[in-house]
């Protein structure tokens, strides 16, 4: 068993922080309060998107996460410190967004980039305006690139905004060069561009998984990892992190276990199809250990520990591997007890130095501004 | 001391052809490229697959992902197996050529008359994009003509 010690302490000028939580999700009570942000044209249509197709027999986010007035998980902010930051002693928590938007679903690329627009409006106006722990990212509708780039701009200088997210699906593999606009602003502001779950198959998005639409939830879930893959290959082969050698990307809720092979395999196909990549101008596992970083939940859970962490070795988790919770979804990973026993070095660093470094977060979490 | 092997007459090589010989118990490929002759163990690196009788390709370079340009036509030997890509003149791998590298061995073309024979080009290498590694490449070998004859040193 895991019996990694909780330090309670917060960050401070003289100590780095010990726990960097990278995937949180918030929401909003009433989405009116998103809709207030919406162009005029579309506040009719409010807070739109085709919603998941497949059921969740453990439900999508935790009940012990509900707040006592019974608004939605993740709705309050005094809530969550209580049942998660103070538990765990988060010092930073990067705040994902609301995945449910599915963003990339919506059909209607101009109020996909909108409805993205507004809710990053209300993210910094309720949620990183709170200072403290938060960081958060803006939530991209990548059909609409040249729209995202100007926000990029626009809102990516508020000094707690640390990344930028796409739904992990799309319609096109994310190398392709029309999305490059975005990647280019991405890159200007200094902000990293992560790839998180829950839209594959639904609306506009392609199915799931390569074999088709599957049956269940479990399989749609199991497979999460193939997609990220899918991004991650396109990535790379489209020259995207040779052409912009600042920019990093970050794979939320894919798990991890899948990266050794992924690497080792993409390494091995290069050896022998390097013709169609000739920009790649170093073997493409080093350009994912440079510039691509994994979260870990939700982590696989071997019968024996030892193989999960040899897959951590074997991926350099000390540079490329941050830890994430999920909170409060149904999958969260305890920050206590979801990694396997590891060496003081590569616990440091997966815990909040590889996040610490990627989002430039000072020690101190009450130093960074909230406008 | 390196002994001479009579390989076949050049009107038998002309320019894309080659040849797979077995000289000193090693089978080796001699190729014409534009008029220069190489030699290289016909032996992959990789997982020892006769090198040799793959196709004799170019390849391509860039620096930017919208500019790939198609270059050293006619210089790259693309291995049957697996594909890995060879520097015909110098048995360097594209991928890396100081990590894995073919045998190649010295040609030339030696001329009946008192013509002196022309040098092949073993170090010239191609210009695509190269990785930098630690490993030797391919064994190569010096090909001369000599009377109208390919000929092989090893």
């Amino acid at each position: 068993m895991s019996g990694r010690q909780v330090e309670q302490s917060t960050g401070s000028e003289d100590t780095a922080p010990t726990l960097i939580d990278c995937d949180i999700h918030q929401k909003w009570k009433d989405p009116e309060e998103v809709i207030a942000y919406l162009p005029d044209q579309y506040k009719d249509r409010g807070v739109q998107s085709p919603s998941i197709l497949y059921d969740n027999v453990a439900e999508f986010s935790r009940r012990d996460a509900i707040p006592d007035d019974g608004s939605p998980a993740g709705s309050s902010i005094e809530k969550m410190k209580e049942h998660h930051f103070e538990e765990f002693g988060v010092d930073y928590a990067v705040l994902t967004g609301n995945s449910y938007l599915n963003l990339t679903a919506l059909p209607n690329r101009d109020y996909a980039a909108e409805l993205a627009v507004a809710n990053n409006k209300w993210v910094i106006d309720n949620w990183l305006s709170e200072g403290g722990p938060f960081v958060g990212s803006l939530l991209a509708a990548p059909q609409k690139p040249e729209r995202m780039a100007e926000m990029i701009r626009e809102l990516g200088d508020h000094p707690r905004v640390v990344q930028v997210v796409m739904p992990m699906a799309s319609q096109h593999p994310y190398g392709h060069e029309y999305y490059w606009p975005m990647y280019e602003a991405a890159e200007e502001m200094g902000l990293p561009i992560a790839m998180h779950p829950y839209t594959e198959g639904h609306g506009v998005t392609r199915p799931p998984t390569g074999a088709g639409h599957p049956n269940t939830y479990f399989e749609w879930h199991t497979l999460l990892g193939t997609y990220a893959m899918g991004q991650l290959v396109s990535l790379v082969a489209e020259g995207v992190l040779a052409k912009f050698p600042d920019l990093n990307f970050v794979v939320i809720e894919g798990g991890l276990s899948w990266v050794p092979h992924f690497l080792w395999r993409m390494d091995k196909d290069w050896k022998a199809l390097r013709a169609q990549v000739p920009y790649l101008q170093k073997p493409p596992s080093e350009y994912v250990r440079d510039q691509v970083r994994f979260t870990t939940q939700p982590i696989e859970e071997p019968d024996n520990p030892e193989h999960l962490l040899q897959i951590l070795e074997m991926m350099h988790a000390e540079e490329t591997v941050m830890f994430a919770s999920d909170y409060p979804h149904w999958d969260t990973d305890s920050p206590v007890y979801a990694l396997p026993p590891m060496s003081d070095e590569m616990e440091q660093a997966v815990m909040a130095g590889n996040a610490q470094e990627l989002y430039g977060l000072p020690n101190d979490p009450t130093s960074l501004p909230t406008n | 001391m390196e002994k001479r092997f009579e390989i076949c007459s050049t009107d038998e090589l002309p320019p894309g052809e080659r040849t797979i010989v077995e000289l000193n118990g090693h089978s080796i490929g001699v190729f014409n490229v534009n008029g220069e002759y190489h030699a290289l163990k016909n032996d992959c690196p990789h997982q020892r697959a006769p090198l040799c009788m793959g196709k004799v390709t170019g390849t391509t370079s860039a620096t930017d992902p919208e500019k790939v340009e198609w270059e050293d036509d006619g210089q790259i030997l693309r291995c049957p197996w697996h594909g890995w890509e060879f520097d015909i003149a110098t048995g360097e791998s594209v991928f890396n050529p100081h990590k894995v590298r073919a045998r190649s061995f010295d040609t030339a073309v030696e001329s009946t008359s008192d013509d002196t024979s022309e040098e092949s080009a073993t170090d010239g290498g191609c210009d695509c994009g190269a990785v930098e590694g630690d490993q030797p490449p391919v064994d190569t070998y010096e090909v001369d003509v000599e009377d109208q004859q390919v000929v092989v040193y090893l």
